[in-house]
């Protein structure tokens, strides 16, 4: 059991994966900008500025799930002090920091033409630009601090500080009042969004999904090559 | 057709950059991730190829990783 889990396995299954995901990459990403941009409806209110919504909309979903994931496996590293955690936080964090930056500038974007402004000290985009500072922070220890056991600490804290901006930034369109609209997706109860524009941000959602698998895996498989290249000096 | 899905009655500006301020990031991001493991890779193929025989003939008995690496990369060092 713990032999699938060596090292030298994961390298293997990391080959297969990312030769698995370049195959179907490009079709995926062909139909979901089809639907994305030529095939769905424009909205009733905001017209064609509501196709924004298929980029910075997966690409906030993306920022936040993989800050919640690096700061449960940074909580799992402080209790049981896996190795290998160390490794998949510092692969993720670039992909988390990219995403909540696109989500950003994307909705600034998507800001100008429905509110007439580009940016907002709004609850819901201050709380995504606290998420951003934590993010630089975590990948900033690992650059900064040599030690690798006192930066994985340091990292580690951050992630698990930064996890109470997580709920803040989902439920700040509720506490507060905001520019920014409510969740119209909703996964108890029924969402406020037609299937003809749910279905292409299912579809870009899923392609993004590929990407970040496909980043994580190079990055993954960088992170294991330099441990052996340490491990070889030792020689 | 091409002038409705360029124009977007207004909102090609903001649509259009959204989807190319993507594209040029993601690609951007891949390409660098890529060519930073392929530098580690090649540098660490090189780094066996510079052990001594006996060195490197255990190291690529003890690890899978190095042998796949050094498979790859001994034709082009």
């Amino acid at each position: 059991m713990f032999k699938l889990f060596s090292l030298s396995n994961i390298f293997f299954w990391i080959e297969k994966l990312t030769s698995f995901i370049n195959s179907v990459f490009f079709i995926l990403l062909l139909v979901a900008l089809s639907f994305a941009l030529i095939f769905s409806p424009p909205d009733y209110l905001q017209g064609d500025s509501v196709r924004i919504m298929y980029v910075h909309v997966p690409s906030a979903w993306i920022g936040l799930a993989s800050f919640t994931f690096i700061a449960l496996l940074s909580i799992i590293n402080f209790i049981f002090k896996i190795k290998n955690i160390k490794l998949i936080t510092k692969s993720i964090a670039p992909i988390g920091l990219m995403f909540t930056c696109l989500a950003i500038v994307t909705g600034s974007l998507w800001g100008q033409p429905t509110w007439g402004t580009w940016w907002a000290w709004d609850a819901r985009i201050t709380s995504m630009l606290v998420l951003t500072l934590f993010y630089i922070g975590f990948i900033i220890t690992y650059k900064f601090i040599s030690n690798d056991d006192r930066a994985n600490k340091i990292s580690s804290v951050i992630a698990i500080i930064g996890l109470i901006n997580i709920p803040i930034i989902k439920y700040s369109v509720e506490w507060w009042s905001t520019l920014h609209q409510p969740a119209s997706i909703k996964f108890a109860g029924s969402s406020s969004i037609h299937s003809s524009m749910l279905l292409p941000l299912f579809l870009m959602f899923l392609v993004l999904l590929l990407y970040c698998a496909l980043i994580f895996l190079m990055k993954y498989k960088t992170e294991i090559i330099r441990i052996k290249k340490k491990n070889l000096k030792r020689l | 057709m091409i002038q409705n899905l360029l124009f977007m009655n207004g909102y090609g500006f903001f649509v259009w950059a959204s989807f190319l301020i993507m594209f040029f990031v993601c690609t951007f991001v891949y390409f660098k991730t890529y060519k930073t493991l392929k530098k580690y890779e090649k540098e660490f193929a090189k780094e066996i190829n510079e052990l001594s025989i006996e060195q490197k003939k255990s190291v690529v008995e003890n690890s899978k990783i190095a042998s796949q690496i050094l498979s790859t990369y001994s034709k082009t060092i």
